[in-house]
């Protein structure tokens, strides 16, 4: 049996340099689906679905509000066909009733240990309208490792440099932040993967850097120690979110190879500020994620944070609107309020205004974006300050002599697109 | 964000979207003309959907296990005060007009106004 797996695309936020990053959760769950099943996967941000290729089942797997609606059309465009169509990933659990109107299966929650249920169900034409898993967490052990073999490694290169590779080594997320969906979607509960499951997974990828997706690492003092000591011999470099403010966590995240961290930066205190010191104290880059138009900003508010950004001596920053996605506390606020005036899923990106912010309009709140953007990146641009931080990464990989040299085969092509070498590229 | 006890008699547990086990602070007052419900976000101490995403399906189960004729409730929720230092924490009350074919109608309820309703 073939099963297509289909990753759908999604507009990309205008005047970003855009990196496309091999996506995990289809892989990940790939690794749940009975082996003798052949996966056939295509994302579409790098490649064109044919939807001629032969197949039997069809799989779209979503992560982002700004998918559901392509992912829909593929759907229909699949079910026209003929082929059965199901769907899973987050975001089909943030939007399942509508997904259902275009699937003949929807699967909500952890897929591993359940996909013999479901192909059985396929062959034997007894396919359930829902396999509803919320809340009923597999046994951890069941995790992994993902099938990266399903990747065309190729379309994730620019310019010969390979992106990183995507890992978890947990689920669940102790802390639910307003406005984030992750407790509702994967449960309030830490979840840590074993740690031998975890190593034997991070040693198997061939790809020296990596990008650990968990939610946060700082979820555990232990946990986190022992995850870091035993990296240390593996001698990958990797970004993730935050790692614990406590030294000698940092100090064995900067041997086990951390590379940057993902920060919120949320005011001007000066606690802020020297924690970006401690990270870049033990040589771990800063990416400060800054979310614009809380409640509780005013737009000097957003200029002062925007000034402070500037003095902390951050490496990189990201701007993001704040978006009521579904299942987050903003969200039921703004419900509750009427202050949701847009509910078309393409514009829930995180770059387009979609509500009415407590204390300026919603244009100003989206002038503010903008302008957040030009300002930090005026006098260096976004890509060069990716390249010294690149810079740096293989600074430290030629030092433990784990620096692999760009491929030379594809210095001409960026995410499976031709490109100069020597001209700024503008990729959607 | 322990949510305080002050906020609620006991705590509800219900079952949430896609039969999700989910928990909430109620209080229930009886004004002899009607009945008012409270239903308090619990966040860490809620597993699953919140009392807003549970709308409608909360009041029903509410309604069957204590024995309450819907159309007599005056449903509020309740976003409490977690003494968080984020704003968007502070306490809340809204009063929700329900109906299983409609979206939800939100109004908030001022200080003065639930004291009348609840004390």
């Amino acid at each position: 049996m073939i099963f297509k797996l289909i990753y759908p695309k999604w507009s990309k936020l205008p005047g970003q340099t855009t990196f496309n990053l091999p996506p995990h959760g289809p892989v990940v769950f790939a690794a749940t689906i009975p082996k003798e099943v052949t996966v056939k996967f295509t994302d579409e941000n790098v490649e064109t679905i044919n939807f001629d290729d032969p197949c039997d089942f069809v799989g779209i797997s979503m992560m982002l509000s700004t998918q559901v609606k392509r992912g829909w059309e593929v759907a229909d465009t699949y079910r026209k066909l003929g082929k059965k169509v199901i769907f899973g990933g987050i975001s089909t659990m943030l939007h399942a009733e509508e997904t259902m109107q275009h699937s003949d299966a929807v699967f909500l929650g952890e897929t591993e240990g359940r996909m013999e249920e479901v192909f059985n169900d396929f062959r034997n034409n007894t396919l359930k309208k829902i396999y509803n898993f919320m809340g009923k967490h597999p046994a951890i052990e069941l995790v992994g490792p993902a099938r990266r073999d399903l990747y065309n490694k190729d379309l994730y290169n620019h310019k010969g440099v390979q992106m990183v590779d995507l890992f978890h080594a947990s689920r669940g997320c102790r802390f639910s932040c307003y406005p984030c969906a992750v407790s509702y979607l994967g449960g309030r509960m830490f979840r840590p993967r074993p740690m031998d499951k975890v190593v034997e997974e991070l040693a198997a990828i061939e790809n020296n850097r990596l990008f650990i997706v968990d939610n946060s690492l700082a979820q555990n003092d232990e946990w986190e120690i022992q995850l870091f000591k035993e990296m240390i011999p593996l001698k990958k470099k990797w970004i993730s979110h935050t790692i614990e403010d406590n030294p000698k966590i940092l100090n064995l995240a900067a041997q086990a190879g951390a590379w940057y961290v993902y920060q919120a930066v949320y005011d001007t205190s000066d606690y802020i500020k020297e924690r970006v010191q401690r990270y870049h104290d033990y040589g771990i880059g800063v990416e400060g994620t800054i979310l614009l138009g809380l409640d509780n900003q005013n737009e000097d508010d957003i200029k002062r944070l925007i000034d402070f950004l500037l003095k902390i001596d951050l490496d990189l920053a990201e701007f993001t609107v704040m978006t009521p996605f579904p299942h987050t506390k903003a969200y039921d606020d703004m419900l509750r309020e009427n202050r949701i005036f847009d509910t078309d899923w393409n514009h829930y990106n995180a770059g387009q205004v979609v509500f009415h912010p407590k204390q300026m309009t919603a244009d100003k709140l989206q002038e503010l974006y903008d302008y957040a953007w030009k300002t930090f990146y005026a006098d260096e641009t976004q890509e060069s300050k990716m390249m010294r931080l690149f810079t740096k990464v293989v600074l430290r990989e030629m030092e433990d002599g784990t620096y692999r040299s760009r491929n030379r085969n594809l210095v001409n092509k960026s995410f499976g697109k031709d490109v100069s070498r020597f001209k700024d590229l503008k990729i959607q | 964000m322990k949510v305080p006890e002050k906020y609620y008699d006991e705590i509800f547990v219900f079952d949430g979207q896609w039969g999700q086990p989910s928990a909430c602070g109620l209080k229930i007052v009886d004004k002899k003309e009607n009945i008012i419900v409270v239903v308090t976000e619990l966040y860490q101490d809620n597993p699953g959907t919140s009392v807003t995403s549970a709308g409608f399906n909360l009041a029903k189960q509410i309604c069957e296990k204590k024995g309450l004729d819907f159309s007599k409730i005056i449903y509020l929720e309740c976003t409490p005060d977690t003494n968080s230092v984020l704003s968007f924490y502070n306490e809340q009350y809204f009063e929700v007009t329900l109906n299983k074919h409609q979206q939800p109608q939100y109004r908030k309820v001022l200080k003065e106004e639930l004291e009348k309703m609840i004390l």
